[in-house]
């Protein structure tokens, strides 16, 4: 399935990846423009390898990837990637001995800023963004968890990158980080090209125009939001009762049941479905579940 | 590298020096290394030209803690999970390695405060000679290689023990020197401790070999660097430049080896013959009011106080007047006190690499070096060089054995007698029941002034017993403050001291000195004749013979001691 247009600003054709007898990615084609794309999938769906490889650290095993029209084989394209790149990779580890700001100025670094002066105002500009300027001093190993999740935002957020590859940026924050999270993605100047991976189908429907959903190493789908959510029309029904021909059902706070499922009953209470229900129903059809 | 990479590069660079600066291994190791330099230092009076080379010991030490934290901050992106994140940066590994490298740098400043504050304390400890600066640049270089080696160790063992295992096998491979001998010491990185620098009168060109071993750092480190860079590097071009250096490196750390192989200059060794053998070529004679002479090497100057102390204090002890009139009971014959290098050849440090008829030739010359036991005269003291302690106890020490030789002149009792041992030296005579023993023992606590508790502690006990055999009899011995110091050769003049003519001299010192005086002054030449008894004095002064330590049971083994005679 492709989002194709001959202008993307990222495209993977039948990208291909395998380790050993486990097939991580499948002939994957996608397409990706500026603004925000949620990346939807359950574990071990290939996500993480998806965005390695569009962030240039993994190579397929067959396919190809474009970025801004950059080859990431070649090795001078892959450094002008490189330089436009913002990465946050799943399980980030820190150097727990460095202070945030020593932290964010050594990456700096590594990302070519190497004006001393541009390199404090940028470290300025994202330690403010994910709300850590009060924590510019302190060494990493004091900070909580989720304060280090935002640190791995911000060295992400460094150099203004035209392209921002996120894999679960908002797992470990709380409700209300997850919210200034959100406004900080919607706000970014420039209007980058923005991947983001998540279990949160609610993160995907807040602020992601776009949203494929990655199932067994394969694009089961790729439109937007309300199209997934729309994937499930006709298939979500209420009742009092539990109904067993529902592939899942889980009791709501209004203490009647959910339920998604291909054959509601007969007179069944349809409601509204959501873009978590589409993506459960997929999720089912793929034998996910 | 273009400008956008050299700028990351430089930043970089100075990124990791920054940390390797502050680096708590680092700041570990400078302490660390004092500790070591102030233990290799600690006793000898520093002479220059041994120190410089000493303090690299201490470099070692921070060499270590370099290469350890070198290490762990090469491997940093991948002990930390971070190896993906890094993988997406522009600036590449190879840069990164670079960066490392360069980073070393951050390492100088430990080195030098190590270097400068070691320096300044043994100056300040009286150190003769004059600081080598190339050699003090050796052991700069020296951590320089060993943070090359622990980045090298960081891109091809990402282990947290990797450093560690690094930095002990650095330690090793300088201890490895015990094990060979000759040139091949210096093939090490940094050699401790087997050389003979500590002995030599000054110092000797070509000796350590400096440049050749700073020629051998800097392949190391070149050679480390090239290792380090080739995992990360992928260009085919790059690889060329590295494989060039890595060849230059290995060819440079050969020729270095080559170098320090070689034999030391003959002229410098013939010179160092010379001075040893014939010290009044090269050697001050200052004669004190004393009329006391004293001969030292050019430089050494500053023993004199500390050498005079002692043997003043010795003579101002002695009976006045008496039958010997206004020179008291001093004896007629001169005394000196001189430095003397114990140096032979052929000697495994110093003379490798020369023909056999060469060294034979020096070993002529030596044989009459004033050091050596069969020429020692009894109006001489023999300081050897190296040997002297600069201050605390070991100075008490070193002056008490210095007051004993003294004393033992003034009594006229021999250090030597006229039989050989199978080796061809001389051996000590044992003053056995001999009051004059007594009289230089007095004479010596009386001038120094040693703790009671560490003159008794050289009577032995239940643990040891030391002694000699005189006429198939077991003597007891008794092992004076400093005895096996070395500060004196043969020590105390050389003659074995006994416990009996402790513990005479020790119940003598509670009597009041005049009272001990007047009676030694009244027959002072029946007092210095070996006949009379350590009974006889006892009796003059009216104080009971102690008793001597039982010597253990058993049979009497060893070589048969003569009598002091």
């Amino acid at each position: 399935m492709t989002l194709s247009v001959s202008t993307a600003a990222v495209r993977a054709d039948r990208l291909s990846r395998r380790y050993g007898a486990t097939r991580a990615l499948d002939q994957v084609d996608l397409t990706l423009d500026r603004g925000i794309t949620g990346l939807l999938g359950p574990n071990g769906a290939g996500k993480t390898t998806l965005l390695s490889i569009l962030a240039t650290v993994n190579e397929p095993d067959a396919g190809q990837v474009g970025v801004f029209g950059l080859d990431p084989r070649q090795a001078a394209d892959r450094v002008d990637i490189r330089r436009r790149l913002g990465y946050l990779p799943q399980e980030l580890g820190y150097h727990r001995h460095f202070t945030v700001a020593g932290f964010l100025d050594y990456v700096a670094i590594l990302k070519e800023i190497t004006d001393r002066r541009r390199r404090a105002a940028e470290v300025t500009r994202v330690l403010a963004a994910i709300g850590l300027e009060d924590r510019a001093r302190t060494r990493i190993r004091a900070l909580s968890g989720g304060m280090r999740q935002r640190l791995g935002i911000a060295q992400a957020l460094l150099g203004q990158p035209e392209l921002l590859i996120l894999d679960e940026p908002t797992a470990g924050l709380d409700p209300e980080q997850r919210l200034r999270f959100r406004e900080l993605l919607s706000s970014l100047p420039a209007d980058p090209v923005i991947v983001l991976s998540t279990h949160q189908a609610d993160d995907i429907a807040a602020i992601c125009p776009k949203v494929i959903v990655l199932l067994q190493g394969r694009v089961r789908f790729a439109g937007t939001p309300a199209e997934l959510a729309s994937t499930a029309d006709g298939q979500v029904w209420a009742a009092d009762q539990r109904d067993a021909r529902a592939h899942l059902s889980w009791r709501g706070g209004d203490n009647r049941w959910r339920h998604v499922g291909e054959r509601p009953p007969a007179g069944a209470e349809m409601v509204a479905p959501t873009v978590e229900d589409g993506y459960l129903l997929l999720s089912h059809a793929a034998g996910e579940r | 590298m273009s400008g956008t990479k050299g700028a990351t590069f430089l930043g970089l660079a100075k990124a990791e020096a920054s940390l390797l600066t502050r680096s708590a291994l680092v700041l570990a190791g400078l302490p660390a290394g004092a500790l070591v330099i102030w233990f290799f230092n600690r006793s000898g009076m520093p002479l220059w030209w041994e120190a410089s080379w000493l303090l690299g010991g201490g470099q070692l030490i921070l060499g270590m803690a370099v290469l350890a934290a070198a290490q762990l901050a090469t491997w940093r992106a991948r002990r930390n999970a971070m190896a993906d994140l890094y993988a997406s940066f522009p600036a590449t590994a190879a840069t990164r390695t670079l960066a490392h490298l360069a980073g070393l740098l951050g390492a100088v400043p430990a080195s030098l405060l190590l270097a400068g504050a070691a320096t300044a304390l043994v100056q300040a400890r009286g150190a003769v000679g004059a600081p080598s600066i190339p050699v003090l640049a050796d052991g700069l270089l020296l951590v320089i290689a060993a943070g090359a080696a622990g980045v090298a160790i960081g891109t091809v063992f990402p282990h947290p023990l990797a450093g560690v295992l690094g930095a002990l096998a650095l330690l090793l491979s300088s201890e490895w020197s015990h094990m060979v001998s000759g040139a091949a010491i210096w093939l090490s990185p940094w050699e401790t401790g087997q050389d003979q620098l500590a002995g030599l009168p000054g110092p000797l060109v070509g000796y350590p070999p400096v440049g050749p071993h700073a020629l051998e750092l800097a392949g190391l480190a070149v050679l480390a660097g090239v290792v380090a860079l080739a995992v990360t590097v992928r260009r085919l071009r790059a690889w060329g430049a590295l494989t060039a250096a890595g060849v230059i490196a290995v060819a440079a750390i050969c020729f270095a080896g080559a170098l320090q192989l070689r034999p030391i200059p003959a002229a410098g060794l013939d010179r160092l013959v010379s001075e040893v053998a014939d010290p009044a070529s090269v050697q001050s004679c200052t004669t004190a009011a004393n009329q006391v002479s004293y001969c030292l090497y050019p430089g050494f100057g500053s023993l004199l106080p500390s050498l005079e102390a002692p043997v003043s204090a010795v003579l101002a002890h002695l009976p006045a007047g008496g039958a010997r009139g206004a020179r008291g009971a001093r004896p007629t014959t001169p005394l000196t006190v001189s430095q003397v290098v114990l140096l032979s050849a052929p000697d495994p440090n110093l003379t490798y690499g020369h023909p056999a008829r060469e060294v034979s030739g020096w070993d002529a010359r030596l044989e009459r070096a004033p050091g050596n036991l069969s020429a020692t005269p009894g109006s001489a003291i023999y300081l050897p060089v190296g040997n002297w302690p600069a201050g605390g106890g070991q100075l008490a020490d070193a002056q008490f054995s210095l007051a004993v030789a003294t004393a033992e002149w003034a009594v006229h009792l021999p250090g030597t007698s006229d039989t050989r041992t199978t080796t061809g030296g001389f051996l000590q005579c044992v003053p056995l029941d001999q009051a004059r023993e007594a009289i230089a023992i007095w004479l010596a606590i009386l001038a120094t002034h040693p703790p009671t508790a560490e003159l008794r502690g050289g009577l032995g006990n239940s643990a040891g017993f030391t002694g000699s055999v005189v006429r198939g009899t077991f003597v007891p011995g008794w092992n004076y403050p400093g005895t096996d110091g070395g500060y004196v050769t043969p020590p105390g003049g050389g003659a074995v001291t006994t416990a009996a003519g402790y513990l005479l001299a020790s119940a003598m010192t509670s009597l009041p000195e005049q009272q001990v005086s007047h009676v030694l002054a009244g027959a002072w030449s029946r007092w210095l004749n070996w006949r009379t008894t350590d009974a006889q004095l006892a009796a003059a002064l009216g104080i009971r013979m102690p008793s001597s330590p039982t010597p253990p049971p058993g049979p009497i083994n060893g070589p048969q001691n003569p009598l002091c005679t």
